[in-house]
C-alpha cells in the first residue's frame, strides 16, 4: 500500500490549516488557496484511485476502456477549481480592500462590525 | 392611580360590547343550571388520528368556578369602568380582560388535558399582559416577568405531568384519568407524574416557594387584581388538584405533599403579611395564605374536606374581591395606599367603609357571615381527619393573623382622626360603590337564606368528594368546637391587630429574609442566567477570525475522532502503479516543499511562490492519475492566481507585520487537521465505491451526448443545471468584488 | 512606466491570438478530447493578463470583444439560453440537441460550452484587469 495521496492530502490541509489561523489577512487567504488543494485532491481520491487511464473513450470505441478513472469526481472537482479560484480573488480583493480601510493587515483588528466595548464588552442584562 | 387629570373615557359601544360577555355568560350559566342537571359534556373531534378530542365537560366544581368567574367577571368589568374612568386604553384593557375570561371559562369546562392545559397558560398570559399594564412603571415590567417566568415554567411541568398521567391511563380526558386511577397505583411513573402535576399547580396558585409573584403582581390596576390575583386565576391550580383529589387523596405522597405545603404557605404568607404597608400587598399575602389553606384543604383526606374547601373558595372570592376593590377605592380617591396615611376616611368614603366592614366581617369570620360558615365548615373538616397537632396550631395562627388583616382593611384605615382634608378626598363614583358592595351583600344574603348557595356549593364539594352525602350548610351551627376555635382565632386577632405597627417594625428587621428568600433566589437566577448568556456570548462571539476558525476545526476533529474511535479503520491504499510512482513522488515532494515553506517564510512573494508550487504539485498528481482535465486546468489556475495574488500584493505591505500569534498553538491545530484528514482517509480506499452514477454517465456518454470525453458530457450535459449555477457564481464573484475593485482605485487617486 | 522590450511588444500579442486560437480550439475539442469550456477559458485569462502586463490594461481590455463583466453574464446568459430550444419542444431544460446541416456536427451543447467560456474569461479577466489596473495607476 502507498501512503503518497493521504499524505499529499493531509500537508496541503495542514498547511492551509495554519495559514488561515494566522492573523495576517494576506497568510489568511493564501492558505485558504492551499486548504482548497487539499479538498480538491480529497475529492478526486474519494473517487478511488484504481486504474489510471482517463475517461475519455477511443476513437472507434463506443465504451470507456476496462482502465479508465472514475469520471463523476473529475467533474465535481473541474468545476471546484474554477470556483474557488473566483472566490479566491473575490477574497483578495475584500482582504485587500479591508487592509485598505482598516489601515491593517491584522484580521483581529478588523472589529468594525463587533458591538462596540472591545472584548470586555458586558452585553446588556436584564433590570432587576 | 388617581386619575383626575384629563377628560374622563368615554363610553362607547366596545365596552357595552365587553360588559355584554360576562353577563351573557353569568346569565347562561344560571340558566343552564335551572334548567340541565350536572354535569354537562361536550365532545368534538380534533385530532382524531391521535385519539385526541376536544372534550369539554362541567360537573358541580367546574359550575361554582364558572359562577365566579363569570359573576365576579361582570361586577369587575362594572368596577372597571369608574376606576379607569380617565385610562385612554380602558377597552383595550377590557378586551385582555375579556380574553382572560375566557381562557377562565376553557380551562374549568375543559376535559381535555391539552385544552386544558391551552387555556391553563392562555391565562398566565393574559395575566402577563395585564400585571404589566401600567408598562412605564419599572415595578409593573418586573412583576409582570416574573408572574409570566413563574406561571410558565409551572405550566411547562403541568404538560409534563398531564401526558404522563394521560399515557399511562389511555385517555386524554381528565375524567377518564380519574376514573383510571386505581389501576395506575403500581406504575412507577405515578410519583413523577403528580409531582410536575403539583408543580404546575403550586405556581399558578403562588405556594411556597413560589408565593412571591402574587404580591409583586398587586402592580396590576385593581380590577385585575380583584379579578385574576384574588377571586379566580390563582384558584385554577387548587382547582386542578381538587379536580385530582377523588382519584389520589388515599396516597400518603399526595396527602403530605398538600397538607405541607399549603400549611407553610399559609404560615410563611401570614408572617410576610405583617411586613407589609401597601393595603394591596397585604391583601395580596392574605389571599397567598387563603390559598396554602385550601391547598390543605384539597389534601385532607376526609370527606367533609370537599364541601370545607367549595365554600371557602366562594366565601373567600366574596369578601377578597370587595376588599381589592376597597383597597381601589382609597387608592383612586386619595393617590396612596399606605396605610400609614390613611386614617379615618369613614367621614368621607362611607359607602367604601360599609362595604370594608361588611367583607370584614365575613373575612374575619365573625358569626352572621359567610364567612363563619365557611370557617365552622373548614374547623369540622380539620376535626374529622387525623390532623398533625401542629398544622393545627399553625392553621390558628393564620385566622388570627387573617382577623388581623381584616381589622386593618376594615377599621383602622376608616376610623380614626382623618388625615386628609376632606375637600381634597371624595367618594368614588357609584359605578365603584356598587360592585364590591353587591358582592359583599351577596356574601350576607348567603349566610341568611343559605339555600341559594346550597345546591352549587353541594355539587362542588361532592364533585371533590364523592362520598359526600348530606353537607347542608345550614344545618353545621355546631358551636362547641366552632365558638372556642373562633374565641381563641378572634381573641389572637385582636392582639394582633393592636400590635400591628410594633409587630411590623419588628418584622422589618428581619433582613435575612430579603436576602435568602426564595424571592432572592429568583432574583439571583435570573442574574445568574443573564450573567451566563453574556460570559457565553464573549467566550464564543468575540469577534476573532481565526478564533472562530479554531472553534470550528476543533469541533471537527472532535467529530473525527469519536468516527474513528467507534469504527477501526481498515488500511488498503493502492500503489501507485510502478510507471507512476516517480511522478507521485515528485507531486509529494512539490506539495511538501510547498507547504514547509509556506510555514516559514515571511516574504508574501516568496509565500505565494511556496502556495503555487502546493498547487503544482497537485496538477502532476492529476495528471499522473488520470486526470487530464484537471490538470491543465489547475495549471491554468496556478498560473493566473500568480498574477492576480502579485498585482494584490501591492494593497498590503511586502513582509507580513509582525503580530503576536500563538504560533505553537496554531502549528499543534494545523498538525492535528492533517492527522485527523490522514486517519479518516485511510479506511476510505477499503469501502467499496459507489460507481452506479458513473458507469450510467460512462455509458450513456456517446450514446445519448455525442462525447467521448465523460468528464466534459457530465459538466455540460448531464450536469448542465449545475455548471450553469456554477458560472452564475463565478461571474457573480466578479460582480460582486466590482465595488472593492473601484475602492482600491479611488484610494490610489486620493493617495 | 519602465522602458520595455521591443521584442516582447512584438512577441506578445501574437502570442495573445495564439493563446486564444489555442483557447477556442481547446473549447471545441473538449467534448472528445481534454479540454472544455473551463479549461479554455483558463487559457483565455492568461492571454489577456499576459497581454496586459505587457502592453498595459487598457490594450487588453479593448481586445476583449466586450467588458468583462457584459462578457461575463453574456456568457451566462448564452448557457442560459442553449437549454431553451428542449424547453419548448416539451424536453427537459438543458437537453441538448444534435445536427450535422453543413457535414459539421453542431449542437446546442457548444453554445452551453461557448457560455461556460465566456464566463469564465468575462469574470478572471474582469479581476485580473482591475487588480493590474489598480497597480499601474499607482506605479
Amino acid at each position: 500500500m502507498s501512503l503518497i495521496v493521504p499524505l499529499a492530502i493531509a500537508l496541503c490541509v495542514a498547511a492551509g490549516v495554519y495559514l488561515t489561523l494566522s492573523r495576517d489577512l494576506f497568510r489568511m487567504v493564501l492558505g485558504l488557496a492551499v486548504l482548497g488543494s487539499g479538498v480538491n485532491l480529497l475529492l478526486f481520491a474519494s473517487g478511488r484511485l484504481g486504474p489510471l487511464a482517463p475517461p475519455i473513450m477511443e476513437a472507434g470505441a463506443d465504451a470507456l476502456a476496462a482502465g479508465a478513472a472514475n469520471p463523476l469526481p473529475q467533474a465535481l472537482v473541474l468545476t471546484a477549481i474554477v470556483i474557488g479560484f473566483a472566490l479566491l480573488c473575490f477574497g483578495l480583493v475584500l482582504a485587500a480592500r479591508l487592509a485598505n480601510m482598516a489601515r491593517s493587515e491584522d484580521a483581529d483588528a478588523l472589529r468594525a462590525t463587533e458591538p462596540p466595548g472591545g472584548e470586555g464588552h458586558k452585553p446588556a442584562v436584564l433590570e432587576p | 392611580m388617581s386619575g383626575t387629570a384629563g377628560a374622563a373615557t368615554p363610553t362607547g359601544p366596545a365596552y357595552v360590547g365587553l360588559l355584554a360577555l360576562p353577563v351573557a355568560g353569568f346569565g347562561l350559566l344560571v340558566w343552564g343550571l335551572l334548567h340541565h342537571s350536572l354535569p354537562w359534556a361536550l365532545t368534538l373531534e380534533w385530532v382524531p388520528s391521535l385519539g385526541l378530542d376536544a372534550a369539554f365537560r362541567v360537573d358541580g366544581l367546574a359550575a361554582q368556578m364558572l359562577a365566579l368567574i363569570t359573576g365576579i367577571g361582570a361586577l369587575v368589568f362594572v368596577y372597571a369602568h369608574g376606576y379607569l374612568d380617565h385610562e385612554p386604553r380602558r377597552d383595550r384593557l377590557l378586551a385582555i380582560l375579556a380574553l382572560f375570561m375566557l381562557a377562565m371559562v376553557g380551562a374549568v369546562s375543559a376535559d381535555s388535558v391539552i385544552l386544558l392545559f391551552l387555556f391553563w397558560e392562555l391565562t398566565s398570559l393574559t395575566s402577563f399582559l395585564l400585571v404589566g399594564w401600567n408598562h412605564a412603571d419599572p415595578h409593573a415590567r418586573a412583576g409582570a416577568r416574573q408572574a409570566l417566568l413563574i406561571t410558565m415554567a409551572g405550566g411547562l411541568a403541568l404538560l409534563g405531568g398531564l401526558i404522563l398521567l394521560a399515557q399511562m391511563a389511555g385517555t386524554w380526558t381528565l375524567s377518564g384519568i380519574v376514573a383510571a386511577a386505581p389501576g395506575l397505583r403500581a406504575d412507577p411513573r405515578l410519583p413523577a407524574a403528580l409531582a410536575l402535576v403539583m408543580l404546575g399547580a403550586f405556581t399558578k396558585s403562588a405556594q411556597f416557594p413560589f408565593h412571591f409573584w402574587l404580591p409583586n403582581a398587586m402592580s396590576a390596576p385593581t380590577p385585575v387584581s380583584a379579578y385574576l390575583h384574588s377571586a379566580t386565576m390563582v384558584k385554577l391550580g387548587i382547582y386542578l388538584l381538587a379536580r385530582l383529589d377523588p382519584a389520589f387523596n388515599d396516597l400518603p405522597f399526595w396527602e403530605f405533599s398538600l397538607v405541607g405545603v399549603g400549611t407553610l404557605t399559609a404560615v410563611w404568607a401570614a408572617a410576610l403579611a405583617l411586613r407589609e404597608r401597601d393595603l394591596k400587598r397585604i391583601l395580596a399575602r392574605t389571599t397567598v395564605s387563603a390559598l396554602g389553606i385550601l391547598v390543605l384543604l384539597v389534601g385532607l383526606p376526609s370527606p367533609s374536606a370537599g364541601l370545607a374547601v367549595a365554600a371557602f373558595m366562594f366565601a373567600h372570592a366574596l369578601y377578597k374581591a370587595p376588599l381589592f376593590m376597597v383597597a381601589g377605592n382609597i387608592d383612586h380617591a386619595t393617590g396612596t395606599r399606605s396605610i400609614d396615611h390613611l386614617m379615618g376616611l369613614r367621614q368621607v368614603m362611607p359607602w367604601t367603609a360599609a362595604v370594608a366592614i361588611l367583607a370584614g366581617i365575613s373575612m374575619a369570620g365573625l358569626p352572621m357571615s359567610f364567612g363563619f360558615i365557611a370557617k365552622d365548615v373548614i374547623t369540622s373538616a380539620k376535626a374529622e381527619a387525623e390532623l398533625l397537632a401542629l398544622v393545627s396550631h399553625a392553621t390558628v395562627l393564620v385566622n388570627a393573623t387573617v382577623v388581623a388583616v381584616a381589622g386593618v382593611a376594615a377599621v383602622r384605615v376608616f376610623w380614626g382622626r382623618p388625615e386628609f382634608p376632606r375637600a381634597r378626598v371624595r367618594e368614588v363614583p357609584w359605578s365603584m360603590r356598587l360592585p364590591p358592595l353587591l358582592i359583599a351583600l351577596l356574601a350576607l344574603e348567603f349566610e341568611f337564606l343559605p339555600a341559594l348557595a346550597d345546591p352549587l356549593l353541594l355539587a362542588a364539594a361532592q364533585a371533590i368528594s364523592p362520598g359526600l352525602d348530606a353537607g347542608v350548610l345550614s344545618a353545621s351551627y355546631r358551636f362547641d368546637n366552632t365558638l372556642t376555635a373562633l374565641e381563641i382565632t378572634l381573641g389572637l386577632g385582636l392582639l394582633l391587630f393592636l400590635f400591628w405597627d410594633r409587630l411590623h417594625a419588628l418584622g422589618h428587621r428581619i433582613h435575612w429574609l430579603d436576602r435568602y428568600g426564595p424571592a432572592a433566589a429568583y432574583e439571583h437566577a435570573l442574574h445568574g442566567l443573564a450573567r451566563l448568556a453574556a460570559a457565553h456570548t464573549r467566550l464564543l462571539q468575540h469577534g476573532r477570525l481565526s478564533g472562530y476558525l479554531r472553534g470550528t476545526l476543533a469541533a471537527l476533529l472532535a467529530l473525527a475522532c469519536v468516527m474513528l474511535w467507534l469504527e477501526a479503520p481498515p488500511l488498503a491504499w493502492p500503489a501507485p502503479p510502478p510507471e507512476q510512482a516517480v511522478a507521485w513522488s515528485v507531486a509529494l515532494v512539490l506539495i511538501a516543499a510547498g507547504a514547509v515553506a509556506a510555514l516559514t517564510l515571511r516574504d508574501r512573494l516568496a509565500l505565494l511562490m511556496a502556495s503555487g508550487l502546493v498547487g503544482y504539485g497537485s496538477a502532476v498528481l492529476f495528471l499522473f492519475a488520470g486526470a487530464p482535465d484537471l490538470a491543465f486546468t489547475q495549471f491554468a489556475v496556478e498560473t493566473v492566481l500568480v498574477v492576480v495574488a502579485a498585482t494584490a500584493l501591492r494593497h498590503f505591505r511586502g513582509e507580513a507585520p509582525r503580530l503576536e500569534e500563538p504560533r505553537l498553538a496554531n502549528a499543534l491545530f494545523a498538525l492535528l487537521a492533517g492527522a485527523g484528514v490522514f486517519l479518516l482517509l485511510l479506511p476510505l480506499a477499503a469501502l467499496p465505491p459507489d460507481t452506479a452514477l458513473s458507469d450510467w454517465f460512462a455509458a450513456h456518454s456517446l450514446e445519448a451526448a455525442h462525447g467521448r470525453n465523460v468528464v466534459n458530457v457530465i459538466i455540460v450535459d448531464f450536469r448542465g443545471l449545475d455548471t450553469l449555477g456554477e458560472i452564475a457564481v463565478v461571474a457573480a464573484s466578479l460582480l460582486a468584488a466590482l465595488p472593492l475593485l473601484a475602492g482600491l482605485r479611488n484610494r490610489n487617486h486620493a493617495a | 512606466m519602465t522602458p520595455r522590450s521591443v521584442l516582447l511588444d512584438r512577441i506578445v500579442p501574437m502570442l495573445y491570438w495564439l493563446l486564444l486560437a489555442a483557447a477556442v480550439w481547446i473549447l471545441l475539442r473538449g467534448h472528445n478530447a481534454p479540454g472544455g469550456g473551463f479549461i479554455a477559458g483558463l487559457v483565455a485569462v492568461a492571454a489577456s493578463a499576459a497581454l496586459a502586463i505587457v502592453l498595459g490594461e487598457r490594450v487588453a481590455r479593448a481586445r476583449l470583444p466586450l467588458a468583462p463583466l457584459p462578457l461575463a453574464a453574456s456568457g451566462v446568459l448564452l448557457a442560459l439560453v442553449s437549454g431553451l430550444p428542449a424547453l419548448f419542444s416539451g424536453h427537459p431544460y438543458l437537453m441538448h440537441f444534435w445536427g450535422a446541416p453543413l457535414e459539421v456536427k453542431l449542437s446546442t451543447v457548444m453554445l452551453f460550452d461557448l457560455g461556460v467560456f465566456l464566463a469564465v474569461w468575462g469574470a478572471l479577466a474582469g479581476f485580473v484587469l482591475a487588480l493590474l489596473a489598480a497597480w499601474e495607476e499607482a506605479a
